[in-house]
């Protein structure tokens, strides 16, 4: 009897509870989704129309004309060169120096690993400032250089906490019986550390990866030649347009020809940078829980 | 005493290959992160930049006539005021809510749909800001579809200017932080909830707890030592915009002319003063003076948390 009651009192309190979260988590589903779709979709639209309104669901006037214009213009696919080349650059030395100073750090009898421990969180709660880093790039001949994208950002010190946690946990046995084989310590590194660790360079690299992707503050501050912009930084450029410009006045850069804006130009812009994020964001997934807690929580 | 010493410099020298990499580490950390300490300097003294680095150091002292200036700025308390509501306000929004969401997620038992849900939430934090912008200038500007559908359902007969108009700024700003990071730092509190013991449910079941009894009773004070970690690390970073710290990109990429009465901040204004105009010695003052105040802030959070909870971050 009791048992019966108590099921039907839960019961009719399982339906409210579910029926509001249900309704809160389409409304939040619909939030996070939906602005991305209609990116997409009306990144297929011709600019012009689509400067009129009213299309919420599907192109009005497809075209592909954002698209082209955006692969035919020099200024354009040069940023996405240079996007793509610091992406690669960047996440490479800065994985290998990220997981080789990681490494290192890992090793519990390592003289001085206290100091230096010390220094790495020192370094990550203390800088000196936008202004004197900025000095510091100038004196060091970085400031509007490939090398400012990729040189200052090449030292990770929150994944170096999380990579020495995770090198901590390597067994030694594996490390010391390839050194009783003669191993010296960098191939012990290359042929056995870095295969088993695959997982968290993977972690790594997507995340750095991610970071430069995205990165339009260091071009827009410490970069001035045009051609060394980078996607994020024209499509800043545009943002800032049409902050400072009305709506109407986005349309007067409308071109007759192809009927695309500069609006709609950007549409294609964003969609070429999130695409990649997107198809790399089932790889991603796999680790970066893992990842976060280890760096979080354990600190 | 000495064999000791000895031993530990042997020690060393068999660490060879270990102690280069570490040390590699190390003169990156002093070139990148602590030479620009010693560049604070620069904030009491008369440096320009013609000077070069060498000025740093020879360029006269002139004491606290920085700091001076810019307290006594027309512009000091429009900059202080935004930048502490704008801090707070993500304070109270930004830190709860994906507690409440994970809260929420975790009573989702249609697993597909919370695998979606879970997936999906966390996207945005990979997408930049300036594409959030430019989303946002999409959906939010006179003539995007928010104001359409606003119109068309007459709720309001002329457009709202969400980007243009000053008071709109904040509420724009959380609302957009919330959007973008909210998924992401429910992981952290979801994964807390998940290494909870089914025990305590079952046994609270027993007892005729209720759904919501069972959040109030055992959930949120299983998590209590996650959300005071996520706490310290928001004001740690409050004036930076909280946990995902994102005052600076947000004032610099959304703040326009027009509604630069609320989104003009600390950091927009070392911006302009240190890069655009020039003005080395002014801007890393001003900086400095943010800076102190969030480091002021991390110590006090941390030893109120460790004094009331035993827990800290260091």
């Amino acid at each position: 009897m009791a048992r019966t009651k108590s099921k039907r009192r839960r019961s009719r309190e399982d339906r409210i509870m579910d029926t509001i979260i249900y309704i809160l988590s389409i409304i939040i589903l619909f939030m996070t989704v939906y602005p991305f779709y209609y990116v997409f979709m009306l990144s297929f639209n011709e600019g012009i129309d689509a400067s009129l309104g009213g299309i919420y669901w599907f192109p009005r006037k497809f075209t592909l004309s954002n698209y082209s214009r955006f692969f035919d213009d020099v200024k354009w696919l040069q940023a996405l060169g240079v996007s793509v080349l610091r992406t690669l650059v960047g996440t490479g030395l800065g994985v290998a120096f990220t997981t080789l100073v990681a490494y290192a750090l890992s090793f519990k009898d390592l003289v001085g690993r206290k100091a230096y421990m010390t220094f790495v969180i020192f370094c990550m709660y203390f800088s000196g400032g936008i202004i004197p880093y900025y000095t510091l790039l100038r004196t060091l001949h970085l400031i509007d250089t490939f090398a400012v994208y990729v040189i200052p950002g090449m030292l990770s010190l929150f994944y170096i906490t999380i990579g020495r946690t995770f090198f901590e946990g390597i067994p030694s046995a594996l490390r010391e019986s390839a050194k009783i084989d003669g191993a010296t310590e960098l191939k012990v590194f290359t042929r056995i550390i870095v295969p088993i660790s695959k997982p968290f360079m993977a972690t790594l690299a997507l995340f750095i990866g991610v970071g430069h992707w995205n990165n339009w503050y260091d071009s827009t501050f410490f970069v001035k030649t045009k051609s060394l912009r980078t996607l994020p930084y024209l499509m800043m450029e545009i943002v800032h347009q049409f902050q400072t410009s009305s709506s109407t006045n986005m349309n007067a850069a409308a071109h007759q020809t192809s009927g695309t804006t500069s609006l709609s130009i950007q549409l294609a812009a964003m969609v070429v940078s999130v695409v990649p994020i997107i198809f790399i964001y089932p790889f991603l997934q796999k680790y970066f829980v893992t990842g976060m807690m280890v760096g979080a929580v354990k600190e | 005493m000495k064999t000791k010493k000895k031993t530990k410099w042997e020690l060393f020298r068999k660490q060879g290959a270990l102690q280069v990499f570490v040390w590699m580490g190390m003169i990156y950390l002093i070139i990148f992160n602590l030479i620009p300490m010693f560049g604070i300097i620069m904030g009491f003294k008369d440096y320009s930049i013609t000077s070069g680095v060498k000025g740093i150091f020879t360029s006269p002292w002139v004491g606290m006539k920085w700091f001076r200036e810019f307290v006594t700025d027309y512009k000091f308390g429009t900059l202080v005021r935004n930048t502490v509501m704008l801090s707070v306000l993500k304070l109270i929004f930004t830190f709860p809510l994906p507690i409440l969401f994970a809260l929420m997620i975790n009573e989702i038992h249609n697993y597909p749909f919370k695998k979606i849900l879970q997936t999906c939430s966390y996207l945005p934090h990979f997408i930049s800001w300036v594409i959030i912008s430019s989303i946002s200038y999409q959906f939010l500007s006179q003539s995007g579809i928010i104001n359409t559908l606003l119109q068309a359902l007459h709720l309001t007969s002329k457009p709202i200017g969400f980007l243009t108009e000053a008071s709109k700024f904040w509420g724009l700003a959380v609302f957009l932080d919330v959007w973008k990071e909210m998924g992401w730092w429910t992981i952290i509190f979801l994964a807390a909830i998940t290494g909870i013991s089914q025990d305590y449910y079952e046994a609270a079941e027993i007892d005729g707890a209720s759904r919501l009894q069972k959040i109030w009773y055992i959930t949120l004070p299983c998590i209590k030592s996650t959300i005071v970690v996520v706490l310290i690390m928001t004001m740690g970073n409050l004036f930076g915009g909280g946990l995902s710290g994102s005052n600076f990109e947000q004032c610099y990429l959304l703040g326009n002319s027009v509604n630069a009465a609320t989104s003009d901040i600390i950091q927009t204004y070392v911006f302009d003063v240190g890069l655009s105009q020039g003005r080395y010695a002014y801007a890393t003052a001003v900086g400095l003076i943010q800076s102190v105040i969030s480091l002021i802030l991390i110590f006090v959070s941390n030893f109120v948390s460790k004094k009331l909870t035993s827990q800290g971050l260091f």
